[in-house]
């Protein structure tokens, strides 16, 4: 086939705006799982055993269920949900771009809170300590000494939920987003070229993990500043 | 021997009970410190000398008995912890320093942040208290490029910063390698000889021949025995405490 | 708040479909594993070998499988590979033509990319003195791998392990996209019949959910049987703490344990 025919560079600009889309809805459902996530990881630390108990029922429901049924329930059933919380006088349209960034948020949320949980945990209890010995404000010991320290350890984490989350944005493509994968299953098959569009859209994701890779070795190295490296 | 008795009281405990659960950590601890005192608190592990002193900078509440630090009563009002914390200076085991933040920004962290000083003011407080541990020129590295004597010698001056009237040590050396001992007892010495009140948790008896004023014997959570320095090692009253002696310096 | 308007009757009627779709799900799993625990031995070991050209080759797969999703290998694999005519004539249309196939083939891939990051931080959170102790009492290297390296390393990496399969297992539900009929796709075919979005959806979720925990129970039982070895009484079993990915803690001393005889048998 052509490499310049029309068709080809009409399906080149699809795919164009399909890795935008994909990129808008990763960035949007990342960035709000991590606002959730931190709230939510923060809230469940409280001693309150309703908060808890919630915060387990979130957690074990999220975590034994497949992100595809999620993006499936909130897709099809967003509109039904809406219309029985907010009344049925307004019908809701949920776009298949509304469905994957709820999800995304709804899903991820709860990994980012057993991220920031776990740091939490791990934060050597020296710390709050001295602070506190020091007469320090809990909000300036949060802000100064614990938060600084709990990014470093939640690092690895949330690289990898990063990831993980980038990779599960073309499974909106089933609930009918022209994102970049979606994209390339129609040119696909309108070309009969499968291996060339699948293999770009590959080549995007496969990029974009190795770019990331190496920004976050460059973060870890700049919040490791001052950590010693623990040998083996 | 004694110091006079007219000097003013820094730290009592009077009837001061703690539990754990049902565990009874404290007993009926009845304890005066006065001014420029250096007390020296040993025992068994168990015997409750840790958390006898966390107690008295409230790392741990107290259930019975009263606990008034330079006058101010210790109550879980926080203000009322607030203003004993800015009397009471603590070096932990552990040193617990920030390790994101170099040696100088631990220092002056909580002097800008609870007296509201310049920078520059700070900066030179901060400098001060590191060269008095003998460790200035080290002030823009980071805890986990210092050794362990190194680090507990800037544990020290971070508390000095905020230049409270009294430091509590908790076995300030018995995380560190032998050869690093000396270098932390030796600051702790000239912080006593500069009059410092000091209550220190430790088992280094030659520091406590030393130093000390007075010395406590702690046992399963009870004051044993209290008395001055010589007397307490020449001629131990309590049998507890001879056996405790004699197996320390052996 | 009124609960989701879930047709119990419907649910109650699809329930054998949705069974047979879970199996399908529950036999890509375990088949995966299966196959997965070998290749990913395989290409770890190639991973950490000293051959640069075997290292590199090894480094490459597992760059390409864990980068690409799921999804666009499945669709390489059913629909790129269909399309080469040496396939379709071929006998390896006997493997390829299958979509069951295509899926487990595509499964295995991307798992075994995975398992070579779990794989490799079990065997070096093997502590080396250990290792070092067995060549010093004369054990064969091979032996030192198979019975004690190895032993070792599954029980410091059954964290991660556990991680990574129950991700997969609930990763496995993407196959539908292929005409595999698993539960998800059985789902989405009664929706598509009866417009009803909530009960063959939530019906499918409460059905992975049992799955899923049933293998969190499943490794909380290995994890009890392997390390037996380190209860310290009767009434106290506890699981050895292992770090995840995420944390960068190294493993408790406490989780050394060959060769020492449960503490509960009594010596007469």
């Amino acid at each position: 086939m052509d490499l310049f025919s029309g068709e080809f560079t009409g399906y080149a600009r699809q795919m164009l705006y399909g890795g935008l889309v994909t990129i808008q809805l990763f960035l949007s459902g990342f960035s709000l799982a991590l606002v959730c996530g931190t709230a939510v990881g923060i809230v469940s630390l409280s001693r309150n055993a309703v908060v808890q108990g919630a915060y387990r029922v979130y957690l074990s429901i999220i975590t034994g269920v497949p992100s595809l049924l999620i993006i499936f329930l909130i897709y099809y059933g967003g509109g039904a949900m809406l219309a029985r919380v907010f009344g049925h006088s307004r019908s809701f349209d949920v776009t298949p771009f509304s469905a994957g960034v709820a999800s995304l948020t709804i899903v991820y949320s709860v990994y980012i809170a057993e991220l920031v949980r776990g740091a939490v945990r791990n934060l050597p209890r020296g710390q709050f300590e001295a602070a506190a010995a020091l007469a320090i404000r809990p909000w300036a010991a949060w802000l100064y000494i614990i938060i600084p320290q709990l990014v470093r350890l939640a690092l690895p984490g949330l690289i990898n939920i990063w990831l993980i989350v980038l990779k599960d944005t073309p499974l909106v493509s089933l609930a009918g987003l022209n994102e970049l994968v979606g994209t390339a299953k129609i040119a696909a098959g309108a070309t009969k070229k499968p291996f060339l569009f699948f293999i770009t859209a590959s080549l995007f994701f496969i990029l974009f993990s190795a770019v990331t890779l190496r920004l976050s070795a460059l973060l870890e190295r700049r919040f490791a500043r001052g950590i010693a490296e623990v040998k083996a | 021997m004694n110091r006079s008795s007219d000097r003013p009281i820094a730290v009592q405990l009077s009837g001061v009970d703690k539990y754990y659960g049902a565990f009874q950590a404290l007993s009926r601890i009845d304890l005066e410190v006065r001014k420029g005192e250096k007390i020296v608190i040993c025992g068994p592990s168990g015997s409750g000398k840790s958390t006898l002193i966390r107690c008295i900078n409230r790392l741990e509440p107290h259930d019975c008995g009263r606990i008034v630090v330079n006058g101010i009563e210790l109550t879980s009002d926080p203000r009322s912890i607030e203003d004993v914390r800015l009397e009471v200076g603590m070096v932990f085991q552990q040193f617990n320093l920030f390790p994101h933040l170099t040696i100088i920004e631990n220092c002056m962290l909580a002097p800008r942040l609870t007296r509201g000083r310049s920078k520059e003011a700070t900066e030179k407080l901060a400098r001060f208290y590191l060269e008095r541990v003998h460790i200035g020129d080290q002030a823009l590295k980071y805890p986990s490029q210092l050794s362990g004597g190194q680090q507990q010698r800037v544990a020290i001056a971070r508390a000095l910063c905020m230049e409270p009237p009294i430091m509590l040590f908790d076995e300030p050396t018995s995380s560190l390698d032998p050869e690093m001992i000396n270098e932390v007892l030796q600051v702790m010495e000239e912080l006593a000889n500069d009059g410092m009140t000091m209550i220190c948790v430790t088992h280094e008896m030659g520091f406590a021949r030393r130093v000390a004023n007075r010395c406590v014997f702690m046992d399963k959570g009870e004051i044993v025995e209290i008395a001055p320095t010589e007397e307490f090692f020449a001629a131990p009253r309590s049998d507890r405490l001879r056996a405790f002696i004699a197996q320390i310096l052996h | 708040m009124s609960g989701l308007p879930i047709d119990p009757h419907l649910a109650w009627v699809n329930l054998p479909a949705m069974g047979h779709g879970l199996l399908i799900n529950i036999i890509m799993t375990f088949l995966t594993l299966g196959i997965g625990l070998f290749t990913s031995l395989l290409v770890t070991l190639a991973r950490m070998s000293k051959n640069r050209v075997i290292s590199a080759v090894a480094g490459l797969y597992v760059v390409f499988f864990r980068g690409v999703p799921l999804l666009i290998l499945l669709y390489l694999v059913y629909y790129g590979l269909g399309q080469i005519e040496g396939v379709r004539k071929g006998p390896l249309w006997l493997i390829f033509g299958s979509a069951f196939s295509c899926a487990i083939i595509c499964l295995v891939l991307n798992h075994t990319a995975f398992m070579v990051e779990v794989v490799r931080g079990a065997l070096e959170a093997v502590p080396v003195g250990l290792i070092e102790a067995s060549r010093a009492l004369g054990i064969s290297p091979r032996h030192v791998f198979f019975r004690i390296r190895l032993p070792l390393a599954m029980r410091y990496g059954l964290k991660a392990y556990q991680n990574e399969v129950v991700m997969f297992a609930k990763g496995t539900a993407v196959v539908g996209t292929i005409t595999v009929v698993d539960l998800t796709a059985v789902a989405n075919g009664v929706f598509e019949e009866t417009y009803d979005p909530f009960t063959p959806i939530l019906t499918a979720a409460a059905l992975y959910w049992v799955f899923v925990n049933t293998v969190r129970i499943g490794f909380y039982r290995l994890d009890q049987h392997l390390n037996r070895h380190l209860i310290t009484d009767e009434m106290q079993r506890r699981s050895v703490v292992v770090p995840k990915k995420a944390e960068t803690s190294r493993p408790s001393p406490v989780a050394i344990g060959i060769a020492i005889p449960a503490v509960r048998e009594r010596v007469l």
